[in-house]
């Protein structure tokens, strides 16, 4: 499947389009009104140049905002100069007493192109400022205030607030849609390349531990070492993939970010399903559990496991290790130095996020720290 | 105790070739082997092996469906899978479907041999990882227990208290001897325990397929 997404900028194409067709319609039914009412005009072979003129401008807009370079102030301002020009004249040409009448004026609903331009390129207050301007020149150079004329302008600011508001949910979905695309791009490429390594790299380095692991001297060494490749490959493709962009405060996979402390010797269970959690906690969470492992690390090394229990109510990582980590001596030692341990520090941190941390040191079986978040209902 | 009959199911012909090598170094038979989930559901019947070694990511079917042809074919046959990935949601549903040992590809051949001998023995073999997906499952069951309406019929099972602990300290990498010793319980009861998690997930699988199958009127 092939999606096209627009060029930054693309997604505003059909509505400058629009703008362009609404003008030359709306030049249309300018010749209509012209043609019928130019016996009553007081100039109207200038009427006829002025329609010219319209048409020159048409085409002039229809061209320079079709490029994305050119939608710029020069064009926005010669847009609206030009309208406002046509309207100053207009009581010249066609005279107070077709204007009395109550004949439509020359440029009749061509007007509204700039407030459409104006509305498309900068939203809302943009629509409303052009809309503004016309309908103060349009009335003051009428020089009385018909109550068709008020319908006008009203309408006139009416298109620029709704054409203004339109064309920005255009661009924001646009670019929604840009984000998603990519995003599921990625998704899609990461998904890909964990298929090929795990049919590929993931068995051979599999292989080469298992048969070198007999061995001894270097090539023992080195099926070691595809061991360790294997087990950070294994995280890499198993993991949650990066988070998109622009959620910063939407639930985190806790089993995401706990997925790269996984290693040759640290192993990683958890549920199959999600393990959400607000960033924040999860953040921290997942640093006590690197803070214990990596005390794990310092104290002899040595395996480790991390369990990670979605209990509903509250999340608890449990990190176990057979190493002599934080023997009960060792933490009333730090204690009676008045010096912050890793034991202080982890539980620093859960204090923080209202849960509590447990460590316990069972002769036979090791270390374990047990972190349990509570979840706050939504 | 040596000689147990061994189908080796894995799409890696050096894969293939190298479990069979060890397997029969170490005393044991290989009755046959097969690189496709479907010629495998085929062959297990006339091969009769007492153990499948089963790479659960094959080319043909899904690991779930080779594992209800094979014990479909040979319900005494026992399901031993390896998986070169981790443990995934693939994992759990491969033993919701029968499977009854687990192991990383990347498990030693020391550890690789004791899981045969006790997949054959009737072993649960768990690793830490798949203990962690057990008990997530029967949280998850928990979960969408108590958001069912009162007084509605509930099939879901649940783990006893001690089976939980149990369960916990597989998931935190402790061996059964270890745990027969910090519970104050024999090895046998540590293993029946497990043993136990693993069978009422099985039975609430069949009976889900069962109730599916007559809602949709397949069962005649």
């Amino acid at each position: 499947m092939v999606t096209h997404v627009p060029a930054p900028g693309g997604f505003e194409v059909p509505l400058w389009r629009a703008v362009a067709v609404f003008r030359v319609a709306s030049l249309a039914y300018v010749c209509v009104v012209v043609l019928r009412d130019a016996d009553r005009y007081a100039h109207p072979l200038v009427a006829g140049a002025l329609v010219l003129v319209m048409a020159a401008w048409t085409a002039v807009t229809a061209v320079g905002y079709a490029a994305p370079a050119r939608r710029g102030w020069p064009l926005l301002l010669a847009d609206l100069g030009v309208v406002v020009a046509l309207l100053l004249v207009t009581p010249w040409v066609m005279g107070r007493p077709a204007l009395a009448a109550g004949l439509p004026t020359l440029t009749v609903a061509w007007l509204g192109g700039p407030v459409l331009a104006w509305a498309v390129s900068g939203g809302r207050r943009r629509g409303a400022v052009a809309a503004l301007v016309l309908g103060a020149t349009d009335l003051a150079t009428r020089g009385m205030a018909t109550p068709s004329a008020i319908n006008g302008a009203i309408l006139m600011l009416l298109a620029g607030v709704v054409v203004g508001h339109v064309a920005r949910l255009t661009v924001t979905a646009g670019e929604r849609l840009q984000r998603a695309v990519e995003l599921e791009a990625a998704t899609r490429e990461r998904e890909r390349l964990a298929r090929d390594i795990h049919d590929s790299v993931l068995q051979v380095l599999a292989l080469v531990q298992r048969r070198g692991a007999r061995l001894d001297g270097e090539a023992g060494e080195l099926a070691r070492l595809a061991g360790e490749q294997e087990a950070a490959l294994r995280a890499l493709i198993s993991g949650a993939g990066p988070l998109p962009a622009g959620t910063a405060d939407a639930p985190v996979d806790l089993r995401a970010l706990l997925g790269r402390y996984s290693s040759a010797t640290v192993s990683l269970s958890a549920p199959a399903t999600p393990v959400p959690l607000p960033p924040m906690t999860a953040r921290e969470l997942a640093a006590a559990a690197g803070a214990a492992l990596d005390n794990v690390a310092r104290h002899g090394g040595g395996r480790a496991w991390v369990l990670v229990e979605d209990e509903g109510s509250a999340v608890t990582v449990s990190i176990r290790d057979e190493g002599p980590g934080f023997t009960p001596e060792r933490l009333a030692e730090a204690a009676a130095q008045g010096r912050l341990g890793v034991a202080q520090a982890i539980r620093g941190r859960l204090a923080d996020l209202g849960g509590t941390a447990r460590i316990s040191a069972t002769p036979g079986s090791g270390t374990e720290v047990e972190l349990t978040v509570p979840r706050r209902e939504p | 105790m040596s000689g147990v009959r061994v189908m080796v199911v894995d799409d890696h012909p050096m894969w293939r070739e190298g479990v069979a090598r060890d397997l029969a170094e170490a005393g044991h038979q290989v009755v046959a082997s097969c690189g496709e989930g479907r010629q495998a559901i085929r062959v297990v019947a006339a091969a009769r092996p007492d153990v499948v070694v089963l790479d659960l990511q094959l080319p043909d079917v899904s690991g779930v469906e080779v594992i209800r042809g094979l014990l479909a074919a040979r319900p005494e046959v026992r399901v031993l899978m390896l998986s070169a990935s981790g443990e995934q949601q693939g994992v759990l549903d491969a033993v919701k479907a029968g499977a009854t040992g687990y192991l990383l590809k990347s498990a030693a051949l020391a550890e690789f041999l004791d899981a045969v001998r006790r997949t054959a023995a009737g072993e649960p073999v768990f690793t830490p990882g798949l203990a962690g997906l057990v008990l997530g499952e029967y949280r998850r069951l928990a979960a969408v227990r108590e958001r069912a309406p009162a007084g509605t019929e509930d099939p879901a099972p649940r783990l006893t208290e001690r089976e939980t602990e149990v369960l916990r300290l597989v998931a935190k990498g402790m061996s059964y001897k270890q745990i027969a010793e910090r519970l104050g319980l024999s090895h046998r009861t540590v293993q029946n325990h497990v043993q136990n998690t693993l069978g009422k997930l099985q039975l609430h699988n069949r009976v889900e397929l069962t109730r599916y199958a007559i809602e949709r009127g397949l069962d005649g």
